[in-house]
């Protein structure tokens, strides 16, 4: 009989499940590819600059900071590409590379590596890196973005122009319709417009969230009470249609609004979470100052969250015997 | 007819790969007499038995070797042989532990006889109560809870249902369902004994449904012959752990909810093990004591699966040897099953009377390479049988504040393992409950102290 060396004396159980969190992080950047590819085929080189500087950058800080903490480096869990990416998926498609990069590393470095690193952080620190950039370079936020390059007889020199959110604010309905040349619905939900790199085609952020919804890594509670949320803040404003797909709405739905750590543990927390940000997203389109809320409504929605987990616990199976439950 | 619906228990749980084809189609193998047999004097809950025996006694397989005291059970010989000094000896559970060596002693002395006690079916309660705990029956779930104990409820608690539990949701182990195809009658006989004692009127005996064949034999033992004095009905469950934890069968079975920190006899049921039910048949037909402990031995790391029926006290590197021996790259042997079992450095420990299976695993543990932080995901809530919340729990250990976690529910928890196996950042949160469930315990010691 062949006797191994030692048996290991270890703590049950002694099998688990395959997922782990690193799995997790690299099956949701994975599942970003195809929004962050067609990004790229619309808005030309500048976008795939712009990911690549969101992801540099925030690659680059976790690494730092884990070194200047002495902590062991995080950086192929995965998240912090995954914080990078989608930083720059929110981004409009002509931000110069040197600011996705600052975006990032203030994303990484201020909202998550200060309060702990992952697992401690309150809010989302891909959009605590564009609200960071919202407030530092506000110009270029709101105006860097491109025409989509129609076809393959693609021109490489983007041409500025603006979303139809903020035509529809400025301008209304009929103007932002024109923004979306041709046959716009088609057109909006397949991505010929413009908009933040990863935001514009519904269709494969769909298709991502689908491998995510298959692979039960994130569940429909939160992205449809954040959709239902903001038709039901905008049916009465004339254009639901446009709220639902001329933003990003989608892509804070399904990507952002799931972020396990900045969102409620329980369902109950989590409907209630999404449907605030969605009703959130459509008042501050409708009535604030911007023409995108979605950034913003997540951003109040994570600070509720150790609020809502308080609030919607799971219930007890058995109660004490004699004791009301 | 009954739609051919799987019964489940409400919340929680999760799916690990069954693993049961290795050992599923293998018929239960008698393993050959060993050489030397340990029996630990504690191998149950409750005192540790008293020996009866000295050294050098000649003793027969079948004899008593130790009394059972006020809580315990008594102790058989297992082998026939020579008895050598009560010394301390490796033991599973209790790391070093006194045991009754038996040596294989010149020509094999036979078992003692048990003749039939022909008039076993209208048994005196008290009578199949005193044989059950001569023959040292003890829960063979896994438990080992002195099985005379169970049977006597206390005082104003009434049982109407009997549940045996053949769910034997453990991955890897077959035994409990080698034995219901093996021995369908001894389990309804069993069954019925255990039934007429505490008082039951029906009879639920609960399996996952990748043990229908059993059903197919339980029945036919059950209606085929005899009209039975009371409903016997094999309930298929749905394929889902802890399945065959007390609780979640209760549920699954009965519909009823087991309130927290009391058994399931608060809402009128006791739950038995299939092969606790053989043994107590044995018992009180024949007065045959627990000699022999059925057993999986499987796992990747051994050379050849196999149920075995082996003599009790047997040691474990004898067992492996019988299955072939294990894979050199074997690193870890498990007693129980991989889910709840606990891990052995050693093979030169007894198999005790709980010990329903062997699993001899490869490569590193899911909780060895130690643990991220808890990214709050949710999937350890959503895994808790009880709704209990292992996450909150864990931070709250983790920061050095155990008695912090009372309102998580960390009392009830009884370590099932579901939140740890379903745990993406592999963190032990099972052991996380259990140093906030000891924490607890002491400062209510406290607080009651005077």
């Amino acid at each position: 009989m062949n006797t191994p060396r030692t048996l290991v004396l270890e703590p049950g159980p002694h099998l688990h499940a395959a997922t782990t969190t690193a799995s997790i992080m690299w099956w949701v950047n994975a599942s970003l590819a195809p929004a962050a590819a067609w990004g790229v085929f619309v808005f030309g080189p500048a976008a795939l600059a712009v990911i690549a500087a969101a992801v540099a950058g925030a690659v680059a800080s976790e690494w730092l900071a884990c070194r200047a903490l002495h902590r062991r480096p995080t950086i192929r869990d995965g998240s912090a590409l995954c914080t990078g990416l989608l930083l720059a998926l929110t981004l409009p498609p002509l931000t110069p590379w040197w600011m996705a990069a600052l975006g990032a590393a203030f994303g990484v470095l201020v909202a998550k590596m200060l309060f702990g690193g992952l697992g401690m952080n309150l809010f989302n620190p891909a959009l605590a890196g564009r609200a960071f950039m919202m407030a530092s370079f506000p110009l270029a936020m709101t105006s860097a973005w491109a025409a989509p390059r129609v076809g393959l007889t693609a021109r490489l020199d983007a041409v500025t122009t603006a979303t139809p959110l903020a035509v529809l604010k400025e301008q209304g309905l009929a103007a932002a319709m024109k923004v979306v040349a041709g046959d716009p619905w088609p057109r909006l939900a397949l991505g010929f417009r413009p908009g933040s790199i990863g935001e514009v085609s519904v269709v494969l952020i769909a298709l991502g969230a689908a491998v995510l919804l298959a692979r039960r890594i994130i569940g429909l509670a939160i992205p449809l009470s954040v959709l239902a949320g903001t038709a039901l803040a905008t049916i009465g404003s004339g254009a639901p249609g446009l709220h639902l797909l001329g933003g990003g709405l989608w892509l804070g739905a399904f990507y952002m609004a799931t972020d396990y750590v900045t969102s409620p543990s329980t369902r109950g927390g989590q409907i209630v979470f999404g449907l605030g940000i969605g009703l959130l997203t459509g008042l501050i389109r409708l009535f604030g100052g911007y023409p995108e809320g979605i950034c913003y409504a997540i951003l109040i929605g994570n600070a509720m969250v150790p609020a809502l987990n308080l609030w919607f616990r799971p219930r007890r199976v058995a109660a004490l015997a004699g004791s009301p439950s | 007819m009954r739609a051919p619906l799987l019964r489940r228990f409400g919340r929680g749980g999760v799916h690990p790969e069954p693993s049961k084809q290795a050992t599923a189609w293998r018929p239960i193998e008698r393993l050959p007499a060993p050489h030397e047999v340990r029996l630990p004097l504690l191998q149950h809950l409750g005192e540790p038995a008293t020996p009866i025996v000295q050294k050098g006694d000649l003793v027969r397989r079948g004899q008593k070797i130790a009394e059972g005291g006020e809580t315990g059970v008594p102790l058989h010989a297992t082998i026939s042989g020579k008895v050598k000094p009560i010394e301390r000896v490796p033991h599973p559970v209790h790391v070093l532990a006194p045991a009754i060596v038996i040596v294989r002693h010149g020509e094999d002395a036979e078992e003692l006889e048990f003749p039939e006690d022909p008039e076993w079916r209208s048994c005196a309660r008290d009578e199949a109560l005193a044989r059950i705990r001569e023959a040292g029956i003890v829960g063979l779930g896994g438990a080992a809870f002195p099985t005379w104990r169970k049977l006597q409820l206390p005082a104003g608690v009434s049982v109407d249902t009997l549940i045996v539990n053949g769910a034997e949701c453990e991955p890897y182990l077959t035994a409990d369902y080698r034995t219901m195809l093996s021995h369908p009658a001894d389990v309804i006989e069993g069954a019925l004994i255990v039934a007429r004692i505490v008082g039951a009127r029906r009879v639920l005996i609960g399996i996952e449904a990748d043990k229908l064949a059993a059903k197919w034999w339980l029945d036919v033992a059950a209606h085929g012959g005899a009209q039975r004095e009371m409903p016997v009905e094999v309930v298929p469950c749905e394929i889902h752990y802890p399945q065959g934890a007390e609780r979640q069968l209760v549920t699954a079975l009965t519909g009823r909810v087991v309130p927290a920190r009391a058994l399931p006899s608060a809402v009128g049921v006791l739950v038995q093990n299939v092969a606790t039910a053989a043994s107590v048949y044995e018992a009180v037909r024949w007065r045959r004591p627990l000699l022999d402990r059925v057993m999986t031995v499987s796992g990747p790391g051994i050379q050849v699966p196999r149920n075995l029926r082996v003599p009790i006290g047997t040691l474990l590197g004898e067992v492996v040897a019988f299955c072939g021996g294990m894979d050199p790259d074997t690193t870890r042997v498990v007693a129980g099953g991989p889910m709840m079992g606990r891990s052995l450095p050693r093979l030169d420990v007894p198999v005790i009377k709980g010990m329903n299976g062997l699993v001899l695993l490869k490569g590193r543990g899911p909780f060895e390479d130690g643990f991220g932080p808890c990214i709050q995901c949710g999937r350890c809530l959503e895994a808790c049988p009880l709704g209990l919340e292992p996450d909150q729990v864990s931070v709250r250990v983790e920061a050095g504040r155990p008695l912090d976690t009372e309102p998580y529910g960390a009392i009830d928890c009884y370590e099932c393992g579901s939140c740890s196996y379903a745990c993406p950042s592999h963190r032990p949160l099972v052991q996380f409950m259990q140093v906030a469930k000891s924490a607890l315990r002491r400062a209510s010691e406290l607080r009651v102290a005077p």
